[in-house]
């Protein structure tokens, strides 16, 4: 067969194969995408009557629009020596110079600036004012949150299923065992950890805490703001753990046998069949499960609903919030558009990085 | 030296269980016992009575959701659902996780990513949109959630298989191709059984998430409440007392729900193991 017609063969093979998800595709995902897109550009409510109208991209300012103003400290009537002078006002408690609120320099037309931080540089104090501080958070909690729980889930995946992949006894029932944080379902493990983590030694945490002389078991680990991100962070590797440990293991089961036996022959030592065979051949296995993982990480709701509430948002729970508490969906959507945004730019950082199915090549 | 690292490696296989299965066992502890045990100071390990302190397990928690008619439909709805969900998922994944990961055509990295975008958005952002689609259509609520669960397992399944396809030599493709077979007998009488681990693990992943999705299952129910999966059953359960968290019924249909999983995960992991395609394989 001349080979020009096989490519064709092979093309248009390739093009059936696809049809059955381009049809579930066109199906579920171009209307809600498509209607978030043009949504997020418009005032619409959620479930109103109020008319709609375009707004072009009032709600992207709305939400994402920063400024940075110098505080000037605040100046009082002193006398000195009888005379009158200006001085500046110290705080008596901390010794440290009073600046002016930052509500009266943060523009309030066309869009209000609320506080979103203060800091000093070089002796003078300025605030940075964004016009939803909120959301912003959100983006720092759930970067925060996706970042280090990944990390963790991936080094102890790949442990795990190192692990899980040598010759034991019981390696059967270890794998059914490895996967049940994960089958446990996600409103029922919040509530799980919920009680665990309660801010009494009605909770595990707490009473355990409490023997070793730690926190007295008053420790308010949903409610302390330090404590709440770290929190989401512990529950979300111990459930999503396996989800990687299972990916990570069927890669390792791909890698042929005899590449070690080889290199076992070559008197190569076990962290360097490691090095050499077991993670580059488990890089594509790697990078599309550390995408997998890292999307989910990034839109992760149940947890944070469950477990925070309204006390701490992650991006999607702002989003649910905008949408269902303020009846807002022109600006929720433009939030959802955000997300995607940041997920599509983790996902071909990581297909640059790592490679894998994805790379032209 | 022999021992040192046998116990080394049963020491880290101790802690590796202890951490996955401790808050399981919470949950199962809990389930045991009743509301004033629940509230005991501080909290016991094993069910005890608050008065005397000794053990005693207490069966109500499962006698009352065993009586819970929403629940046991929950679990059948919930059945059909994630089966479905799974096998579609892995059908068309497969098809196209073989076109993406071993065969030539133009056009194939637009494709990935348009696979792949459709689940970068979160579901509460689709969530109106789908809504507009199945009312729109006047689907039936498991058969929405069927075809709605595509959104995250679909592209989870393509790209998965897509890189274990990929993974898998070049020459089989070929020398089958030599000896006459089209590009899908090679697909489905070759490549399909050597990704049989992939296929498994994917499954297994795509079911549980399509088992435990809540958001999705909760908008599409509320006209129609006999097609509640169970998560949904289980976040309306109600206690005796009105207003107070049933959490020990909660944590009894926790177990409930998850021993079935377990027990499937238990059947297929075989398949995980290398003996399937060893021998087969020759790169």
């Amino acid at each position: 067969m001349p080979k020009l017609k096989l490519a064709i063969r092979e093309e248009k093979t390739a093009y059936k194969l696809l049809l059955p998800a381009f049809i579930i595709l066109i199906i579920v995902a171009i209307y809600p995408l498509g209607s978030v897109f043009y949504t997020s550009l418009t005032d619409k409510g959620f479930a109103s009557t109020k008319e709609t109208h375009f707004v072009g991209f009032e709600n992207y300012k709305r939400l994402l629009s920063f400024t940075v103003k110098e505080l000037l400290p605040k100046m009082t009537w002193g006398s000195l020596l009888d005379e009158q002078v200006v001085k500046q006002e110290i705080d008596l408690k901390t010794g440290e110079s009073v600046h002016e609120k930052s509500t009266k320099i943060l523009p309030r037309e066309p869009i209000r600036y609320k506080e979103l931080v203060q800091l000093s540089l070089f002796g003078k104090r300025y605030v940075i004012g964004a016009t939803d501080p909120d959301f912003v958070q959100a983006i720092g909690n759930t970067l925060q949150f996706t970042i280090i729980s990944v990390l963790f889930e991936t080094l102890l995946g790949l442990g795990i299923a190192l692990v899980v992949n040598s010759n034991f006894k019981g390696r059967g029932a270890m794998r059914a065992a490895m996967l049940v944080p994960w089958a446990v379902i996600t409103v029922v493990s919040a509530q799980i950890w919920h009680w665990m983590l309660q801010s009494s030694r009605v909770g595990l945490f707490n009473t355990i805490l409490a023997k070793f002389g730690i926190g007295g078991g008053q420790i308010a680990f949903l409610s302390e703001e330090i404590w709440q991100i770290p929190s989401m962070i512990m529950i979300d590797v111990w459930k999503t753990t396996p989800y990687m440990a299972l990916l990570l293991l069927a890669g390792l089961q791909i890698i042929p046998m005899e590449l070690y036996e080889a290199a076992a022959i070559d008197g190569a030592g076990k962290i360097k069949q490691f090095i050499n065979i077991t993670l580059p051949l488990l890089k594509p296995a790697l990078a599309v499960a550390l995408i997998f993982r890292t999307l989910d990480a990034l839109r992760v709701f149940d947890l944070f609903q469950v477990i925070l509430g309204s006390r701490e948002y992650s991006m999607a729970t702002y989003n649910y919030y905008q949408l269902i508490g303020n009846r807002a969906m022109g600006y929720s959507s433009a939030i959802g558009v955000i997300i995607f945004i940041i997920i599509f730019a983790f996902a071909i950082l990581y297909i640059r990085v790592l490679g894998g199915v994805y790379s032209s090549e | 030296m022999k021992i040192a690292q046998k116990a080394l490696f049963c020491f880290i296989l101790a802690i590796i269980i202890i951490y996955l299965l401790f808050p399981f066992y919470w949950a199962l502890n809990s389930s045991f016992k009743t509301e004033a045990q629940l509230q005991m100071m501080p909290a016991t390990f094993i069910p005890r009575d608050p008065l005397s302190g000794n053990i005693s397990f207490n069966l109500i928690n499962y006698k009352s959701i065993v009586q819970n008619q929403e629940f046991l439909y929950g679990l059948i709805n919930s059945s059909i659902v994630a089966i479905s969900t799974t096998l579609l998922a892995l059908v068309a994944g497969s098809f196209a996780g073989f076109a993406i990961g071993k065969l030539r055509f133009r056009g194939k990295q637009p494709s990935m990513y348009i696979i792949l975008a459709m689940t970068m958005f979160p579901q509460i952002t689709v969530l109106t949109g789908l809504f507009a689609i199945i009312n729109a259509l006047k689907l039936e609520p498991r058969f929405s959630m069927i075809l709605t669960y595509m959104i995250f397992t679909l592209p989870f399944t393509t790209w998965v298989l897509a890189t274990f396809f990929k993974s898998l030599p070049t020459s089989i493709l070929e020398s089958s191709q030599v000896d006459g077979a089209t590009f899908f007998q090679t697909f489905y009488r070759i490549l399909l059984p050597l990704t049989a681990p992939a296929l498994v693990t994917t499954g297994l992943l795509a079911f549980i998430a399509s088992w435990n999705e809540y958001l999705f299952a909760l908008t599409f129910t509320t006209i129609n409440p006999a097609a509640r999966t169970v998560p949904v059953a289980i976040a309306l359960f109600t206690g005796y007392i009105a207003h107070q968290e049933p959490f020990g019924e909660i944590m009894a249909a926790a177990v409930v729900v998850t021993v079935p999983i377990v027990v499937l995960v238990l059947i297929f992991q075989r398949r995980i193991i290398r003996g399937l395609t060893a021998g087969s394989v020759k790169g």
